[in-house]
């Protein structure tokens, strides 16, 4: 099995899981921008707030929603929230990892496991991460702020 | 009181939240909020001293998912309305909480009218 093959077709169930959870909540549409494979210089795409889920099964990595404090709040004005505190913050990206959850689940079926959303720091971003290949990252603008999709995905063995 | 009790339950604060500002939305009439929970544990209790006539609740959650308190609630709340709120999104996911005694599906996300809609639906 080629482990590096990263179908564009599955990272896009990522991506529009996000774009998905943008226009459903809060009628306001969010763009990608061109994806690309992230070098080392990753400290660009991990926000003050990130959502991960996990995967294994047939598969292994990780996808993660990483996004400013700034898009958060907004967000959470937008649906009418007024508790802006961190774990205001905290659950709406996790939110967003559980929108990703659902949607690989339907995609991917057995083929994959996928563990419970959780929200993460910036330091646990890049550790203990399974994944050989690099991440590939999908910048996503909503409003004016910007949020990156990181997708560490590959084809492994079934466990 | 009159109108119609809801619980909500869900483990993120921000959708519990949200669903009780919908929830007051003119187009139901009276819809009284009389309890919130984040687990199906504190749902369980919730249910049994409030008694709502209506509950939201999201399958995915700790201590006591959603399928598991599905089944609970049945028994505690015969009579009771209940919509399942949730992102596992596949058909089969919806046809078991169906067939556990719930009443409605509604995928998240949801816009403000989807969730006022399914409202409607689930107390017609």
């Amino acid at each position: 099995m080629n482990r590096n093959h990263l179908k564009a077709e599955d990272v896009k169930i990522f991506s529009d899981a996000a774009l998905g959870f943008f226009a459903q909540t809060t009628g306001q549409h969010a763009a990608v921008r061109t994806a690309y494979l992230l070098d080392h210089s990753e400290a660009n795409v991990w926000s003050e707030f990130l959502g991960r889920i996990d995967l294994g099964g047939r598969y292994r990595g990780s996808v993660t929603f990483a996004a400013p404090r700034g898009l958060l709040t907004h967000l959470l004005l937008s649906i009418g929230e007024s508790d802006y505190t961190d774990a205001s913050h905290r659950d709406i990206v996790g939110e967003i990892a559980n929108q990703m959850s659902g949607q690989a689940r339907r995609h991917f079926g057995e083929a994959m496991d996928i563990s419970p959303p959780r929200v993460i720091t910036q330091a646990q971003a890049s550790a203990g991460d399974t994944a050989r290949t690099p991440p590939f990252v999908i910048p996503m603008l909503w409003d004016r702020y910007e949020a990156h999709l990181v997708v560490r995905m590959e084809q492994g063995t079934p466990r | 009181m009159s109108g119609r009790s809801l619980m909500i339950v869900d483990d993120s604060m921000v959708f519990r939240n949200r669903i009780a500002r919908l929830a007051s939305d003119p187009r139901l009439g009276r819809v009284h909020l009389v309890a919130m929970a984040e687990n199906g544990l504190e749902a369980i209790a919730q249910a049994r001293h409030h008694r709502p006539d209506l509950v939201t609740m999201d399958l995915t959650m700790p201590v006591m998912d959603g399928p598991a308190c599905l089944e609970e609630l049945r028994t505690v709340l015969p009579a009771a309305r209940i919509l399942v709120v949730s992102a596992l999104s596949d058909r089969a996911t919806a046809l078991r909480a169906m067939a556990k005694g719930a009443h409605g599906f509604l995928l998240k996300p949801f816009s403000d009218d989807q969730m006022v809609q399914s409202l409607q639906e689930l107390m017609a």
